[in-house]
């Protein structure tokens, strides 16, 4: 891709950064829900400390003006005190994005390893009893509620057999000096291998959970363009040359076939940050996706604003994340 | 082909936890909570469960005893000067974690810092100066007194000062407010060790606690090593990690889960009586619960002992007015008693002979009690549709201070932690005052409760709230449901802790076997 390109792509972010805050903004304004009263809640409170708190939450100003402000604010990075937390919410959101990126990228991963080869295997067999079982199995996971699945992962794995964490990120004993501030790589830096071990324990059950209706999905993208590409002619002439199964299935046919895989998991992945409120919930999973939700129901407006700018970024840089993959990997497409 | 089966076969195999060594420590009391502190400012924040975490970190001048009376703790003793000024002799010998001596100025600068305007610096004042209600200054009279001087009296001073801790003057100035939020320096029995976000808060013994109020048996460093406030939303997973022995306390257990925990022989349910009333608010500014005998019908169409029997498993105490049995100035009152036939004639006495049709708001978290609550004033003649809505939302529509009321019923709630009537009697029944959802209004009233606010006279004071609580009784502005119990899970491996009515975890005594 051109310098040119990747500077275009970059100024397109602009215009839809500023409509996602203007919607959001808007859509938080006109919300019922007063954040001053929920703040307040059963406590007593004077006419004139309303007054105050409102003004110090910044919320007595005309909306455009907030608005306005809130832009002004953001192009420096400054997303606002937070109302709740007594600290910029720049610092809050920093603090959880690490747990929600390092459960959203197990769970991506263990998605595609899971689904690419099951999904290979069933196109290979097709109409067999495995195949059968692949595609009921993949109704089963993208039907499965999220929450439903977790707690049953939970009574089994954490209760019954008692093998594996019910929630948190790793045990108590185990300090780890917070470098990137995703478990795994830190316990590594730290050479703690246990503690590496701990983390991976405590993010199985979550990311299994999170990962199950990728799984399915990709498992079910990855049969079909694989049978359609068997069909194609130069599979079949691959063959006819007399090259081994295993060559033909792994260079000629695989390859094409994941086009379809990458596009569909780069646009899933951004359904995993979706996806993470429920799981983080389930698990105790201290991420980012738990805190807006409680946001929203708190009217934390200025952390609800910041998160969804940042939900907005991620996705556009997801979908340019698979247009470069998708040029890798198939070469007649220039972007 | 082989590759595949060897992926599958290595995705297994990492999913085994046998590589794993587990790594737990047996001195670790582990709370599994439903909330994360906001922050661990004690001058900062609104919400209980962030009071439930600090209060383990810091003392206050006074706290309350399992039996909710209150007692010093910082304090030594105190001493009402006039209906306005109160004495409280600051113990000695008492050390901040940062190991500096508690003295009376710093007292002084945490209430300076919690009712002053502005008090947090940078125009900032204090969301618990509305706790403090009419103190108006604090002042040090001796090196080890301080005058707490009160712009009218307010006799439930010692009853809302548990909610306040207290700080070290020389850190806070030192750390400013963003340095407090995230650090620690109490006199409490435990001191921060970390705090995960959304995680974890993790505290250990502090070793030169000077030992807590004194009034509370025992006295002394606390029994456990760490104490560590495990943050799990969910109540299933909350229930989930108690039975896996995950986590030792678990709060706000679900009653349907109760059986569950019984059943395991390692953990046991734990209840105490809690201090939230709920109860119905009916629109007396809408179409039909203007009439007192359509409000007197539908307090008769519900049957809330079987609701308490089959929905909250028992756990909760009817009311007839709107104070907790536990309440100061609670007292028996007329009970109105299930009885639908009589209810319909009541409807049609007051000229709605073929019923009328009304619906009920509520939260989500309540949907199946308002559901029953529903059928039954339906098979009364009140045709009643629940409608679920979010906290947020509700609260805007039923308890914007004088805003016009749209809607017919609410079911909700309204928390009374200090167990005295000013804080529930008063916003919820006062014309036109915040949490008055039935919009209520009678100034014999009002003029009761403003004069049993400053009511010095305990007996008096007393009397006044029986007077008021026959009055609401009568008038019926809401159907008075019950005040639940809060219900906890325990591993039996606890000892010395039992849950406490204001919905403080205090772990100071608690040990684990």
């Amino acid at each position: 891709m051109s310098m040119g390109k990747l500077l275009e792509r970059i100024i397109q972010l602009i215009p839809v950064l500023l409509g996602v805050s203007l919607i959001v903004f808007v859509m938080l304004a006109l919300t019922p829900g007063d954040p001053v009263q929920i703040m307040v809640g059963e406590q007593a409170i004077t006419p004139d400390q309303e007054a105050a708190l409102r003004r110090d939450l910044g919320l007595d100003k005309p909306m455009a003006e907030r608005f306005l402000l809130f832009v002004a604010n953001a192009v420096q990075f400054d997303f606002g005190q937070s109302f709740y937390h007594g600290r910029p919410v720049a610092d809050v959101i920093a603090e959880r994005l690490p747990a929600t990126i390092e459960l959203s990228l197990v769970a991506l991963i263990v998605a595609l390893a899971t689904a690419i080869p099951l999904g290979v295997l069933a196109a290979i067999r097709k109409n067999s009893i495995f195949d059968r079982l692949a595609t009921v199995g993949a109704l089963l996971g993208v039907s499965l509620p999220g929450f439903w699945f977790g707690i049953l992962l939970i009574l089994l794995f954490s209760v019954h057999l008692q093998i594996l964490p019910v929630s948190g990120r790793i045990g108590y004993a185990s300090e780890v000096p917070a470098v990137t501030g995703f478990l795994l790589i830190d316990t590594l830096v730290a050479g703690n291998i246990a503690a590496f071990g701990e983390a991976l324990r405590y993010l199985l059950l979550p990311a299994i959970t999170l990962g199950l209706p990728m799984t399915a999905i990709l498992m079910r993208v990855t049969r079909t363009s694989m049978l359609e590409v068997m069909r194609q002619d130069y599979i079949t002439f691959a063959e006819a040359k007399g090259l081994p199964r295993r060559r033909v299935l792994y260079r000629h046919a695989l390859k094409n076939a994941l086009i379809p895989t990458v596009s569909v998991a780069a646009i899933e992945t951004g359904s995993l940050l979706g996806g993470n409120m429920i799981v983080e919930t389930v698990f105790g999973w201290p991420g980012l996706g738990r805190l807006v939700v409680e946001s929203i129901f708190l009217r934390n407006y200025p952390l609800v604003q910041a998160a969804v700018l940042l939900y907005a970024v991620t996705y556009v840089l997801l979908n340019f994340i698979a247009d470069i993959l998708y040029t890798v990997l198939n070469p007649r497409v220039k972007l | 082909m082989k590759a595949f089966p060897r992926l599958l076969m290595a995705t297994a195999l990492a999913a085994t936890p046998a590589l794993f060594t587990a790594t737990a420590q047996a001195a670790d009391l582990i709370v599994g909570f439903t909330l994360d502190a906001d922050t661990l400012d004690p001058a900062n924040h609104r919400k209980r469960e962030t009071e439930t975490i600090i209060r383990n970190m810091y003392d206050g001048l006074v706290t309350r005893d399992a039996n909710m009376l209150v007692v010093p703790e910082i304090a030594e003793s105190m001493t009402q000067i006039s209906a306005t000024e109160y004495d409280f002799k600051i113990r000695p010998g008492i050390k901040f974690h940062d190991g500096s001596d508690l003295t009376a100025e710093d007292v002084k600068f945490t209430f300076d810092r919690i009712v002053q305007d502005g008090g947090m610096g940078d125009g900032v004042t204090s969301p618990r100066k509305g706790l403090m209600g009419p103190v108006a200054s604090v002042t040090v009279t001796a090196p080890d007194t301080v005058r707490f001087t009160l712009s009218e009296p307010w006799p439930i001073l010692p009853a809302m000062l548990p909610n306040q801790q207290i700080v070290s003057k020389a850190w806070v100035e030192k750390m400013g407010n963003e340095g407090v939020a995230t650090g620690e320096n109490g006199t409490g029995p435990f001191k921060l060790v970390e705090w995960r976000k959304g995680d974890a808060v993790i505290l250990e013994r502090f070793d030169d606690y000077y030992g807590g109020a004194a009034d509370i048996a025992p006295v002394g460093k606390a029994c456990v090593d760490r104490v560590i406030f495990k943050i799990i939303p969910e109540s299933a997973s909350r229930v989930a990690a108690l039975l896996a022995g995950e986590v030792h306390i678990i709060n706000e257990l679900p009653a349907f889960s109760i059986g569950q925990v019984e059943a395991n022989d390692a953990t046991q349910v734990m209840t105490v009586n809690g201090t939230r009333s709920f109860f119905i608010a009916m629109n007396m500014q809408g179409e039909y619960f203007d009439d007192l005998k359509v409000r007197q019908a539908a307090a008769m169409a519900i049957d809330k002992q079987l609701i308490i029997d089959k929905i909250l498993a028992g756990n909760a105490a009817p009311i007839d007015g709107i104070l907790s049995p536990d309440a100061f100035g609670s007292s028996d009152l007329p009970k109105v008693g299930y009885d639908p036939e009589k209810a319909k004639a009541m409807l049609a006495e007051a000229g709605f002979p073929d019923g009328i049709d009304v619906t009920m708001d509520t939260e989500g978290a309540f949907k199946d009690t308002a559901e029953a609550i529903a059928s039954m004033l339906t098979n009364a003649g009140i045709r009643t549709t629940v409608t679920v809505g979010e906290g947020a939302q509700l609260s805007d529509k039923w308890r914007t201070k004088g805003a016009p009321k749209s809607g017919d019923m609410y079911f909700t709630s309204w928390g009374n932690g200090s167990l005295d009537p000013f804080d529930i009697f008063t916003p919820t029944h006062k014309t036109n005052d915040r949490g008055n959802s039935a919009g209520y209004a009678n100034p014999n009233l009002d003029a009761l409760l403003d004069a049993a606010a400053v009511e010095l006279d305990v007996e008096k004071r007393k009397a006044m709230y029986r007077d008021a609580e026959m009055m609401i009784n009568a008038d019926q502005p809401y159907v008075y449901l019950w005040v639940p119990k809060d219900i906890y899970g325990v591993s039996k491996r606890v000892s010395g802790w039992q849950p406490s009515a204001d919905s403080r975890i205090n772990l100071h005594d608690a040990c684990l076997n």
